[in-house]
């Protein structure tokens, strides 16, 4: 083994060897498919026999400590997220996190819920995301192709967003998750008048 | 039994005034004092199965109404039973004692639209993460205005 590729710490400073490293993460991709929403359904076509991603180096992964990506496919509610992070954080560097439908981008058809996030990238970097509810099979292997020449580039780099932002990302986990004050005021919340609301009338109700 | 014969057993029985509804179905609505007896009376005629509890806020007439559908195997019919609670006062009685799958409808409920039942232990949070408001369910939620203060949302590019 002594003359095995060598390199100098100088190579190692300016980037070389990480060009080097990118070459081949960009073709051993192993996915952690983290099915919150729907999306998931669009995911056995894409990689069983009709459209077939592991042509593209793309695996399954079931734990996020040997996964290199995390697909979020749908809607994060709060309670969601909370384990999504912790799944994010768990996986070793380098690792990358996409956004697949369009729920992750603005919330999709549920963005006025009280139970689901709109924005993932204010809780965590996302890479790459798809539009459409939902995305083909197409548009997924078009996203990977995307994510891999990405990747090979040195310019997907959610991973270290996170580690130099982290004070801003934990700002934005923390506001929803360990919320402390009500969002609502007391005098916005009843919109009927007082006196009806607290008024003791029982009707028989619901014919109408 | 048919459906009509039942109609009129249960108001010969109870005094409670039901009325058919579709083709299989029956629907009856019973104050809040008389609910658990009216439903143990149901569950000695046949109908043994509670399949869900759920709730309607009738916010211009300061009512709510618990809502038990409940299925007879015997007879084929199902019953659904309203019971109105006042909307400043939402407390009613737990059916765990007739029915034990009735205990987490009644923490849904109680986390949902802010109905306790009285009798039922677990009365703490179920779904929600970390809720500090007024139960979303309520009509006077806004939960369009919720989700924007709470999330944030994206301005429409012009």
């Amino acid at each position: 083994m002594s003359d095995f590729i060598k390199v100098s710490r100088d190579e190692i400073m300016d980037g070389k060897m990480e060009r080097v490293l990118d070459f081949f993460r960009a073709r051993s991709m192993w996915m952690l498919y983290y099915c919150t929403g729907c999306g998931a359904i669009e995911l056995p076509p894409s990689m069983t026999s009709a459209f077939d991603m592991e042509r593209f180096g793309l695996g399954p992964m079931a734990t996020p400590r040997q996964a290199d990506i995390l697909l979020i496919t749908g809607y994060i509610s709060v309670k969601t997220l909370k384990r999504v992070i912790r799944s994010y954080e768990q996986m070793p560097d380098p690792k990358w996190v996409v956004g697949f439908g369009s729920c992750p981008v603005n919330g999709g058809i549920y963005w006025n819920s009280y139970a689901t996030i709109n924005q993932l990238e204010k809780y965590l970097p996302v890479d790459i995301s798809i539009a459409g509810c939902m995305p083909r099979p197409q548009a997924v292997l078009d996203m990977f192709q995307k994510l891999k020449n990405m990747i090979q580039r040195g310019e997907a780099v959610g991973y270290k967003k996170y580690k130099l932002n982290y004070d801003w990302y934990k700002k934005n986990q923390d506001e929803v998750l360990n919320r402390e004050e009500p969002v609502f005021r007391e005098d916005e919340l009843f919109s009927a008048p007082p006196e009806q609301i607290s008024g003791e009338k029982i009707t028989a109700g619901g014919n109408r | 039994m048919t459906r009509n014969a039942l109609v009129e057993r249960i108001e010969a029985e109870t005094g409670i005034e039901s009325r058919p509804r579709y083709s299989n179905q029956i629907e009856a609505s019973v104050p809040r004092e008389r609910i658990i007896s009216f439903l143990s009376f149901l569950k000695t005629i046949g109908f043994e199965h509670l399949s869900n509890i759920t709730a309607i806020d009738w916010i211009q007439d300061s009512t709510m109404e618990v809502v038990y559908n409940v299925w007879s195997y015997s007879e084929r019919i199902h019953i659904t039973v309203k019971s109105p609670v006042p909307r400043g006062n939402p407390v009613s009685f737990t059916c765990m004692g007739l029915w034990p799958q009735g205990r987490v409808y009644e923490q849904e409920l109680h986390e949902m639209f802010g109905i306790s039942f009285q009798g039922n232990p677990t009365q703490g949070p179920l779904f929600l993460h970390n809720w500090k408001d007024i139960p979303p369910l309520r009509k006077d939620f806004d939960t369009e205005e919720y989700s924007r203060r709470a999330y944030g949302y994206l301005e429409e590019e012009q």
